[in-house]
């Protein structure tokens, strides 16, 4: 049997990672319907271990992410930026890190070289590594909604912060359809779904040295805000005019479940994982777990505002840890 | 024991039932067999990959136990008669209880036999378990995996449902070693505080995962696999592949109509979830839970039930 631990079965070699430089744009603002930044491929992204985010009681909580000048929203360290692409596109996206560090690129179902995972492929930067430099490219298969983050110390890094959304567009590049022949939206959110253990950012300033066990969250949020910040956060409060179509792109990108809810308002259940569903689902509430991502489409009401809810959900039996509330307002 | 001898004694302990076979189809034979089988029913020390030594429950098969922490399994065809008879080891009243097949049978006390009888049921994913402690013996580990073949002898996941070219059954589960203390030393334990430190997959923990055949999922390009996922935890465990999207086939043998191509599949407590993995591509890729702290050993990365596919 071969063992898979000594040493990382394939090293960098071929194809990428020659070039340090970053290309494509930075921290472009929102436009069409987008409530958010976001890079397009071909682009670059760099670690940044020196962050923060401060949350709604004043409490300052260590984050590290990936950064192209700019952020999700260009106020907050996490979530990383949105990367976008169009479907039958060859993406490249360059990782440049001197510290240990890779981007897995999830649900995009990318080759063994570019998978990111340090066992089965490599991790960029640190002692004896692969270069401080590598080009991850994959072909983006099929529009929808996919994750990327760092799977060096996975447990770690993730909790740190270093995840964020990618966007695969329908060939044509077009904003207001899920897919091509698919659902059409007039305005679109990305709701990342997140939690933190603060016992496991404290110390973190160097690596190693705290074992990281048993994870207990105490601070629920979406897109990296929490409680009354959360409520009217622009990147999550959804406003938009009567019958318009909003797309929400829900990125399970916390360790425990969320039961999401828009205040009773139903919702179209369109895709998951970056595939459509056999046949849409038309419900109020809808479980998103961790590593999952649902793409649910509301059309807004007459009038008036509805609280919606993100439950952040026990792992045993289900029991509600903590609730991120934000609203659903007809404009 | 070492695992080929676990294979060798168990597949001549009993005709038609081999605990191997997790990965194997039975023997074709033309009328349905009477199986028996004898589960000892034991509290004992297992070491966990890392040396600690916690004290656990187990259902041993007494034909050979399995590597890790999984100590028996049952492999049948539907319509077989099985006759377990459990042998009560372990300090406390027990019974044998297959969710979603049989639940309330009459418990056996510490120290006495009692045979539970049962014919194999639709074909599909099962697990069985003790149903007087409920989660407690879950998280003791006192459970195994049914796996029950179509009668056709096809390699469907039931008659006329998904083919496959090859199987594996991948049983998650979990421990947390504070419960296990408490319990070795005669105290109770509030589950309510149940925060695991160990994870499984088919009762090994990575990196001892891949060194395991029937864990290591080895396939070729092309073929269509069969995955069993099987909780007998007491957490959930959404198991996103690399690499791949996979077709949900069924969800406690309920054909899945509508949430089909996933690259995380969700597994609740006490669910199997039956998936068909198209190999689109060759290469190594990891499989496992996205609740990230449970691929640790006891907070060290990478461990817990991290799996690892290999297509050639």
């Amino acid at each position: 049997m071969f063992n898979i631990l000594k040493e990382p079965l394939m090293m960098r070699r071929g194809g990428g990672g020659t070039g340090g430089g970053g290309t494509g744009g930075g921290g472009t603002t929102p436009s069409g319907g987008r409530t958010f930044s976001y890079l397009t491929a071909p682009t670059s992204v760099t670690v940044n271990m020196n962050g923060s985010l401060t949350m709604a009681n004043g409490a300052s909580v260590s984050t590290w992410y990936f950064t192209n000048g700019g952020g999700f929203n260009g106020d907050r360290t996490v979530p990383s930026p949105v990367i976008e692409a169009n479907q039958g596109q060859t993406v490249r996206v360059t990782l440049n890190s001197m510290m240990p560090h890779s981007i897995h690129f999830h649900g995009l179902d990318v080759d063994q070289q570019n998978d990111g995972v340090p066992a089965t492929s490599f991790a960029v930067g640190g002692m004896g590594g692969a270069g401080s430099s590598y080009t991850y490219t994959f072909t983006a298969p099929h529009a929808g909604t996919y994750m990327y983050h760092c799977h060096v110390d996975t447990h770690q890094h993730f909790e740190m912060g270093m995840y964020g959304t990618v966007i695969i567009r329908p060939a044509d590049g077009s904003t207001n359809q899920v897919w091509a022949g698919g659902p059409t939206f007039d305005k679109e959110y990305v709701w990342h779904l997140m939690t933190f253990d603060t016992s496991w950012h404290s110390g973190m300033g160097g690596m190693g040295g705290t074992i990281l066990r048993r994870y207990s969250p105490n601070y629920f949020l979406i897109n990296g805000r929490d409680g009354a910040s959360v409520i009217t956060d622009s990147t999550t409060a959804i406003t938009a005019g009567a019958g318009q179509r909003v797309l929400i792109r829900i990125n399970g990108t916390s360790y425990m479940p969320g039961r999401i809810r828009l205040g009773g308002l139903a919702f179209d259940v369109v895709a998951s994982d970056g595939r459509p569903l056999a046949s849409p689902l038309r419900t109020t509430e809808l479980q998103v777990n961790a590593g999952e991502r649902y793409d649910i489409i509301v059309t807004m009401p007459s009038s008036g505002q509805n609280n919606a809810t993100v439950d952040y959900r026990n792992i045993r039996n289900n029991a509600t840890l903590g609730t991120a509330r934000t609203t659903v307002t007809v404009a | 024991m070492k695992r080929r001898d676990f294979l060798k004694s168990s597949l001549a302990g009993t005709a038609a039932f081999t605990m191997a076979g997790l990965t194997a189809m039975l023997p074709n034979r033309a009328h349905a067999a009477t199986i028996n089988v004898t589960l000892a029913a034991q509290d004992i020390f297992k070491t966990l990959v890392d040396g600690n030594s916690v004290w656990t429950w187990r259902f041993n098969d007494i034909n050979g136990t399995g590597p890790g922490l999984l100590d028996s399994g049952l492999v049948v065809r539907e319509g077989d008669t099985v006759n377990v008879t459990v042998r009560n080891r372990i300090d406390r009243n027990i019974n044998f209880e297959i969710p979603g097949v049989m639940a309330g049978t009459p418990s056996v006390s510490p120290g006495s036999n009692r045979t539970y009888t049962f014919t194999a049921p639709a074909a599909g994913s099962y697990f069985y378990t003790d149903g007087v402690n409920g989660e407690l013996s879950r998280a003791m580990g006192l459970s195994g995996p049914l796996i029950v073949q179509p009668a056709s002898g096809a390699n469907q996941l039931y008659s006329g449902g998904p083919s496959f070219d090859r199987q594996y059954t991948l049983v998650m589960n979990e421990l947390d070693d504070r419960l296990n203390s408490a319990i070795s030393n005669g105290q109770s334990y509030n589950l309510a505080n149940y925060e695991p430190n160990y994870f499984f997959a088919n009762g090994l923990s990575y990196p001892s995962t891949p060194s395991d055949a029937d864990t290591l999922i080895a396939m070729n390009r092309g073929e269509n696999v069969a995955l069993r996922f099987i909780n007998t935890g007491i957490i959930t465990y959404p198991m996103h592949f690399h690499g791949y999207h996979v077709k949900v086939a069924t969800r406690n043998r309920t054909p899945e109509t509508r949430v089909i191509d996933k690259d995380t599949v969700y597994v609740g407590v006490g669910e199997c979830v039956d998936v068909i993995l198209p190999v689109t591509q060759s290469g190594m890729f990891p499989l496992h839970t996205h609740y990230v702290p449970g691929v640790t050993n006891d907070g060290s990365y990478s461990g817990g039930g991290l799996i690892i596919m290999n297509a050639a």
